[in-house]
């Protein structure tokens, strides 16, 4: 069935040109879809080393928006493909206490073994995935909605069992040697270990979504899902397959930030969802659907921690730090309009 | 039949006679508070139910009225004092959160005689006001002044207050408490007011520190509004590879700021001591109704309490018993 539907041909809107770039040029490469987002992040790197110091660019300064883009890129990239698919996942926002909280209680509070509250955890994530892509495809009500929903039942729901199990809203956590190893140290005392997390699932998520039929399929939804359907491709198990990454991605970053912080809160993760979002379409995705890249989200996250955490770097009264941050992002996101529309309507020059 | 249960029949009418006699004269009061499935209104129930006892002992009784849901905070408030007032209490123990939705009812208690303690939330100058008699609670520039002043008599010479809510009233009071109070032990201060992105996000928040104080070399005192924070602001210490140079203190505790306080890595943390607040109330009602008594100090003041490596370990016993 998905050799059979992959190789159906599939009308695809503004899908990224990685085809047609058999011949290198300098031209060609502003106008992938990422160079947009690219040229954003170029420009609030020279602000801050303009109003900054160089100390920005320097290991532990670098592990400072690298840590917060990390954490926060993890759960960008499913975001993404959601918006790039058309759909939208706010319960993300309750998802990442959610994750740290269970994998907290039961290897913190039982003392039990720290992979069985890894293993729920992710599998919380899977469940609470599953219930917003089923109710999203079967409902028909918009995933803004459902996903609202679900954010502030799990929220509660979190809460509740907590004071229930453990009379607390808040839980420490000691990991053991291997799982701190694996999920929450820090390399050279200044990198979080999610960082080479980010950067292989930004490898793979490369791979799937411009080099894999599965890609062009998520692109083709966002266009335009009713064509998609009838071309043949699977647009609802597609849909919940999305739900269940973007679910199990902030439980990941959850419980990485539990097991980091030797500590979980209930009460966290909420600016999150706002982040995610900021970031993915800084990156270049259109809240519209239909396009957008990886690589573009990637620099988008990038930018968006290099502008919340830059600001530390340099001698502004910390009090205008959210007007900076928002003036940056829209500049960033300016440009890359601009350079998206130049790069939609470039047509080579007849030979 | 006849003798044995005549007597006992009579007995027990004596008994309930008495009783009724007992609970008209004695204490009937109603505390407002919040849902108890949250940490901190656990607490306020535990310091309910023990005074109850001292309260029960001399023929009265006490209710714990809880809000349903935080949604609509004031008038749910003003809602429950009213229940109260038609019950016939004879004192009422409120938190005054909105002081514009529930004034008018505290005043409509206070006029039909009902005698009121606010606690938790309000002032001395808004009891007075109101015609409460007292207001028992922590006043949340205080706690930050003897948080500043405990890091200046630790010789600390510069502290950095970090405050992920920014405006918010009481984090602005306990930030200016903090500098106001080292600044006066002979130290310097200053807030790091950090942006929304950052609220609720650990890494955020410690990155935000790290940098802080890799800018600023003279920083040897961090203190956060919160425990969770607290979590953060320690990885930041670490990273920045100064957990002998920087103190860390924190408003509020949880298990993890006790573990770090008992094991050295940060130096205090400031509690309001929510237990006293309600068995104070209570007491001191039920005490001024029943007996007349009243307490000259106003307003009585439940924190705040340092918990530091000196009684670490009583606290802690404290936890494990639900009052901490």
């Amino acid at each position: 069935m998905n050799s059979k539907t992959a190789s159906q041909p599939i009308v695809v809107a503004n899908a990224p040109a990685s085809s047609s770039a058999t011949r290198f040029s300098i031209g060609g490469l502003f106008r992938r879809p990422e160079a947009g987002a690219f040229l954003g992040l170029f420009g609030v790197f020279v602000f801050f080393i303009a109003f900054g110091s160089i100390d920005f660019l320097k290991p532990a300064g670098a592990a400072s928006w690298l840590n917060v883009a990390a954490n926060l890129g993890i759960v960008a990239f499913p975001i993404g493909l959601l918006m790039i698919a058309g759909e939208l996942d706010i319960s993300i926002g309750s998802m990442i206490p959610a994750g740290s909280m269970t994998v907290a209680i039961i290897s913190g509070y039982y003392g039990l073994p720290i992979w069985l509250g890894i293993a729920a955890t992710l599998g919380l994530g899977v469940v609470v995935g599953l219930v917003n892509g089923f109710l999203v495809v079967r409902t028909n009500v918009p995933s803004l909605i459902v996903t609202l929903g679900t954010l502030f039942a799990v929220a509660g729901l979190v809460l509740g069992l907590s004071v229930l199990l453990t009379g607390t809203t808040s839980v420490a956590l000691k990991a053991p040697e291997l799982a701190k190893f694996l999920f929450g140290q820090f390399v050279a005392n200044t990198f979080q270990v999610i960082i080479f997390w980010w950067l292989a699932l930004t490898a793979i998520y490369i791979y799937v979504i411009h080099y894999s039929p599965y890609g062009n399929w998520i692109f083709a939804m966002g266009g335009d899902k009713i064509s998609a359907r009838n071309a043949g491709i699977p647009t609802s198990r597609l849909t919940i397959v999305l739900f269940v990454l973007s679910a199990t991605s902030a439980a990941f970053v959850g419980m990485c930030q539990a097991i980091l912080f030797n500590s979980a809160q209930v009460s966290a993760g909420m600016s999150f969802i706002f982040n995610s979002i900021i970031s993915v379409v800084v990156g270049g995705v259109l809240l519209t659907g239909g396009f957008g890249s990886i690589v573009g989200i990637f620099f988008g996250t990038i930018t968006f921690a290099v502008v919340n955490q830059g600001i530390y770097f340099t001698t502004f009264d910390r009090n205008w730090s959210s007007l900076i941050i928002g003036v940056m992002l829209l500049l960033a996101v300016l440009m890359n309009n601009t350079f998206r529309s130049m790069a939609l309507s470039y047509s080579p020059k007849k030979k | 039949m006849t003798r044995l249960t005549t007597m006992t029949r009579a007995l027990a009418m004596t008994a309930a006679i008495c009783l009724a006699a007992s609970i008209a004269q004695a204490a009937d009061i109603a505390v407002v508070g919040g849902k108890t499935d949250d940490a901190f209104w656990t607490k306020i129930k535990k310091g309910v139910d023990d005074s109850r006892l001292v309260v029960e002992a001399n023929g009265g009784k006490v209710s714990y009225l809880q809000l349903q849901t935080y949604d609509n905070l004031g008038p749910d408030a003003a809602g429950l004092v009213r229940t109260a007032i038609s019950q016939g209490v004879s004192g009422i123990v409120i938190p005054n959160w909105v002081p514009e939705a529930e004034d008018e009812a505290i005043k409509a208690a206070v006029d039909g005689g009902i005698k009121v303690i606010l606690m938790n939330a309000g002032s001395l100058e808004k009891a007075k006001e109101l015609g409460a008699i007292n207001y028992v609670g922590s006043d949340e520039y205080i706690a930050g002044a003897a948080g500043g002043d405990y890091f200046g008599k630790n010789g600390q010479k510069n502290v950095l207050c970090v405050n992920t809510l920014p405006g918010s009233a009481n984090q602005e009071a306990r930030c200016k408490g903090v500098i106001d109070g080292v600044t006066k032990a002979g130290g310097a201060g200053k807030q790091l007011p950090l942006p929304a992105t950052s609220f609720g996000d650990p890494t955020a928040i410690a990155e935000a520190v790290k940098a802080t104080l890799s800018q600023d070399g003279t920083i040897d005192g961090v203190i956060t509004i919160a425990a969770g924070d607290a979590d953060a602001a320690a990885s930041g210490i670490q990273q920045a590879g100064k957990v002998e140079a920087v103190k860390l203190g924190s408003f509020d505790f949880n298990e993890a700021s006790l573990d770090r306080i008992k094991n050295g890595s940060q130096l205090f943390a400031i509690d309001q001591q929510p237990y006293l607040q309600s068995l104070l109330a209570v007491s001191l009602l039920a005490s001024h109704i029943d007996f007349g008594t009243d307490l000259p100090v106003r307003p009585v003041l439940t924190g705040p309490g340092i918990v530091d490596a000196s009684n670490i370990e009583s606290t802690l016993a404290g936890v494990s018993k639900g009052a901490r």
